[in-house]
């Protein structure tokens, strides 16, 4: 169950660098870990607006969360810069997450760049609960930005299929292909991906018609609340297309509740 | 010395002066879970219409150096949908509701305020005038004093509500405008509204929002707000809300000496959920220190004429 939103301080137990400009801080954070996958926090940074960031972790029984972040800008730097022990402000768990996958559905979990950690929490916290086969594929620029590889690696049977654009690890090529070939596989399929929006569109036209397709969507976000109506994207509504919020009617959508143009 | 925050806006009273800004706290149910509700002076929901509009293309938000530029372009599911699905739980909230009005023609300000009109649980109106007037090609009605009256006077007709005319930054002379506003009935005045502004996105080689340029909002307009509900504070004679990058309770008293009797936080409460509870519960600290046992003693403290207290100000001491 997801738990009560609310705003707290929390300690960073645990920081690595993941990759180059790219951060996991590991918080003690009861609350949170109530969590779904797919869910996110926004988090106090210095300026006017807090940064959303999903979870990469979700444990329970530790009652630690993790929070995997690239640093694009101010907000994300400074938030990089904090030490082991200091706190973090932080509004959640926001949004709505995954819904919990089908468990005699075969499973595939397709995750972009920094869109990966979201995935690993779904894998982490429903990796038993799945008894069809489960496949991962991971995709990024180069070599460097294959995050969190090792982790869900413990967790599956089967190799994980790695895409690179630059073919530094892996294929060279976008997750398209192995996800073609994997639907082409089992057509009953279950998908939750996240990444960036051109690869969601991507994967959406993909598996056009096939149902049980679940995107984590990114928006440029305001209150976090689903107060401001700043991070909206095009949905099929009643009477034509309408709005959703990314912050609250997300930032998990089923693919056929939105409109890729 | 006991403070007391009861404030009074013209003819309605509120328990404290801070109330939520009009389209940072969404139609009152969103920030439930996180905001006590009735602590607050009052809420003003985000405009509403006559029928849904739409709202700009994202990217709606782009964050500045101490402020915030929007593009929401005014999205709201129109006046049916606030009744029924909003207006209940405002009812129950346990604070004053002000409802912000919006339209493309005077016609639909009027469709909106008479629509209302058979609803209980509503304290004021607040007129956004910076809305698209489409019959004049698309300048905003706050645009000029003309304009601004009658969309103040047709509204007045269709309603004895205390009504409120939110200014618009973006005009020459403010004050103008809003003697223009009173002479037509308006109760009270907001300012201000966002200040038109724009941001480019680097990487991408385009304008940073997807409606070009936005409305500035947060501490970098304070300033600004503060110069034009001074100004009006000289040519009106009915009360002001004042609003513009309001963070602590002493951002409040800059505002109550500008002439503005109460006030309205925005963009804060984005990155700080509690900020409004936090100023309310710093304020009669703050009124002590300043000397004052409620909000009224100070309103238009730092007007003209109004007995400033002078301090020696020896030769080098630039404070």
């Amino acid at each position: 169950m997801a738990g009560d939103v609310g705003v707290q301080d929390y300690p960073i137990v645990w920081k690595k660098n993941v990759a180059p400009d790219h951060v996991e801080l590991i918080l003690q954070a009861p609350m949170l870990a109530r969590a779904v996958p797919g869910q996110f926090v926004h988090v106090r940074t210095p300026g006017t607006l807090r940064r959303p960031i999903s979870f990469s972790r979700i444990d329970p029984e530790s009652g630690q969360v993790g929070l995997l972040f690239q640093v694009v800008g101010e907000g994300t730097a400074w938030l990089s810069q904090r030490s082991e022990n200091s706190l973090l402000n932080i509004i959640g768990p926001l949004g709505r997450g995954f819904p919990p996958p089908k468990a005699e559905r075969p499973w595939c979990l397709v995750g972009g760049g920094v869109g990966i950690p979201p995935l690993y929490a779904a894998l982490y916290a429903w990796r038993h609960r799945v008894t069809a086969p489960i496949s991962v594929i991971l995709g990024a620029r180069t070599a460097d930005y294959v995050i969190m590889r090792q982790d869900f690696a413990k967790l599956v049977n089967q190799p994980i299929e790695v895409t690179t654009d630059d073919g530094s690890l892996g294929s060279k090529g976008t997750v398209l292909g192995p996800l073609a070939r994997w639907r082409s596989r089992h057509p009953e399929g279950q998908v939750f991906a996240c990444g960036p929006t051109p690869m969601l569109a991507g994967v959406a036209n993909l598996l056009q018609g096939m149902g049980s397709v679940y995107l984590a969507l990114e928006q440029r976000m305001g209150c976090g609340v689903g107060a401001c109506l700043a991070c909206v994207v095009l949905g099929e509504g009643e009477n034509g297309p309408e709005w959703r919020r990314v912050c609250h009617d997300g930032p998990v959508f089923s693919a056929e509740e939105l409109i890729w143009r | 010395m006991a403070v007391n925050l009861e404030t009074s806006v013209g003819a309605l009273s509120l328990t404290n002066p801070v109330m939520a800004a009009s389209g940072t706290f969404g139609f009152g149910p969103e920030y439930g879970p996180l905001v006590n509700l009735g602590r607050l002076g009052g809420v003003a929901v985000k405009g509403v219409s006559p029928i849904p509009w739409p709202g700009n293309p994202p990217p709606r938000v782009w964050e500045t150096d101490a402020g915030l530029l929007n593009s929401i372009g005014l999205q709201n599911p129109g006046v049916e949908v606030f009744c029924r699905d909003d207006l209940p739980f405002l009812r129950q909230a346990g604070t004053r509701v002000i409802v912000n009005v919006i339209g493309r023609t005077i016609e639909e300000y009027c469709q909106v305020v008479s629509r209302l009109e058979s609803e209980s649980g509503i304290d004021a109106l607040e007129l956004n005038i910076s809305c698209p007037n489409v019959k004049e090609g698309g300048m905003t009605f706050g645009q000029d004093e003309e304009h601004a009256a009658a969309v103040t006077r047709a509204v007045r007709s269709c309603t004895t509500r205390p009504l409120w005319v939110k200014l618009s930054p973006n005009v020459a002379d403010p004050a103008g405008i809003a003697v223009a506003v009173e002479a037509e009935g308006a109760d009270a005045i907001s300012a201000i509204n966002t200040v038109v502004g724009m941001a480019i996105d680097l990487k991408h080689r385009r304008p940073a929002l997807g409606g070009i340029t936005g409305g500035l909002s947060g501490p970098a307009i304070k300033p600004i707000a503060l110069r034009i509900v001074y100004q009006v504070a000289q040519a009106v004679h009915i009360p002001i809300i004042g609003m513009g990058g309001i963070r602590s309770a002493d951002d409040v008293a800059e505002f109550l000496m500008a002439g503005a009797s109460a006030v309205m936080v925005g963009t804060a409460t984005f990155a700080e959920p509690g900020i409004m509870e936090t100023i309310i519960d710093a304020l009669p600290t703050c009124l002590s220190r300043l000397d004052a046992t409620s909000p009224a003693e100070l309103v238009g403290a730092a007007l003209p004429g109004r007995g400033s207290i002078e301090e020696d100000r020896r030769p080098g001491d630039s404070s």
